[in-house]
């Protein structure tokens, strides 16, 4: 049986964020529904796995570099525009 | 120290290419700089939204000739962003004065590209893991901010059971790495 507040971590360390009807990044559901004493956990989670994904990448990108890059390239692009 | 505003010109001019080493850069040093904020708001979220608007504003930006004048812009809009959120979602929890102390005491460091070494390990360590861990892993890596569900289905599971393979590769790699004397991020 899983940890229901890991798995709650395991979806805040994940660099998937939407946007919310005016274009601005929305925070995760499921940091709304960790409680407070588990969101500095998560924080630490989240830097140690984009040190590791960084690491891995062969650009140094981690997969918020990687998600960052692929809206820029998006609005860049012809008809471009901040999707979610 | 590394100046990242060597890439300035050119993402300045629009260039998204020249905007992924600066990125790679920047993003651990706004994301420390964010650590304080981490009960009252989604970290991730402000980051995101910081990088962004850094590459917006970046047409139209005057640098101020000290070094890294792009990632200072980047933090002050990061630690803009985390408070007008922080009100927005507790204003009675919020702890203002300290929060914007922390901003002040930002230090603008920016480390070497990730040593060769350490790369290596990490890879011997990766392809040590069982396969549905490794799998997992691989999906996150190569599906960079797609949702969890989407990677869930495409690799034929359910949610849980692929965040539950995630949280195992990564300890798994946290234990393989300890193993061989790699000590990553010091953060808390």
């Amino acid at each position: 049986m899983a940890d229901p507040i890991e798995l709650l971590v395991e979806q805040v360390v994940s660099a998937h964020r939407e946007l919310d009807a005016s274009g601005r990044m929305k925070g995760h559901p499921a940091w709304h529904d960790l409680p407070v004493s588990q969101r500095e956990h998560a924080f630490a989670e989240t830097v140690r796995s984009r040190e590791l994904e960084a690491a891995l990448d062969p650009e140094g990108l981690s997969t918020t570099g990687r998600a960052v890059l692929a809206r820029v390239r998006a609005a860049s692009a012809p008809d471009g525009h901040r999707e979610s | 120290m590394l100046n990242l505003d060597v890439h300035l010109p050119r993402i300045s001019a629009g260039d998204p290419g020249a905007f992924v080493p600066w990125v790679a850069g920047a993003e651990p040093v706004v994301r420390s700089s964010l650590r304080r904020f981490a009960p009252h708001v989604d970290t991730e979220a402000v980051l995101q939204e910081a990088l962004l608007r850094v590459w917006q504003v970046a047409p139209r930006f005057r640098p101020d000739g000290q070094p890294n004048a792009l990632l200072r812009f980047a933090l002050r809009a990061a630690h803009h962003l985390a408070l007008s959120e922080a009100r927005r979602l507790r204003p009675d929890l919020l702890p203002d004065e300290a929060l914007l102390r922390a901003a002040d005491a930002v230090s603008v460091e920016v480390r070497e590209a990730p040593d060769p070494l350490l790369r290596a390990a990490i890879h011997r360590c990766q392809e040590r893991l069982p396969a549905k861990p490794a799998q997992a892993l691989l999906a996150r890596l190569e599906g960079a901010g797609r949702p969890d569900t989407e990677l869930a289905r495409a690799l034929g599971v359910r949610l849980n059971t692929f965040l539950q393979n995630f949280t195992r590769a990564r300890r798994l790699l946290a234990r393989c790495l300890e193993q061989a004397g790699v000590v990553l991020a010091e953060v808390l």
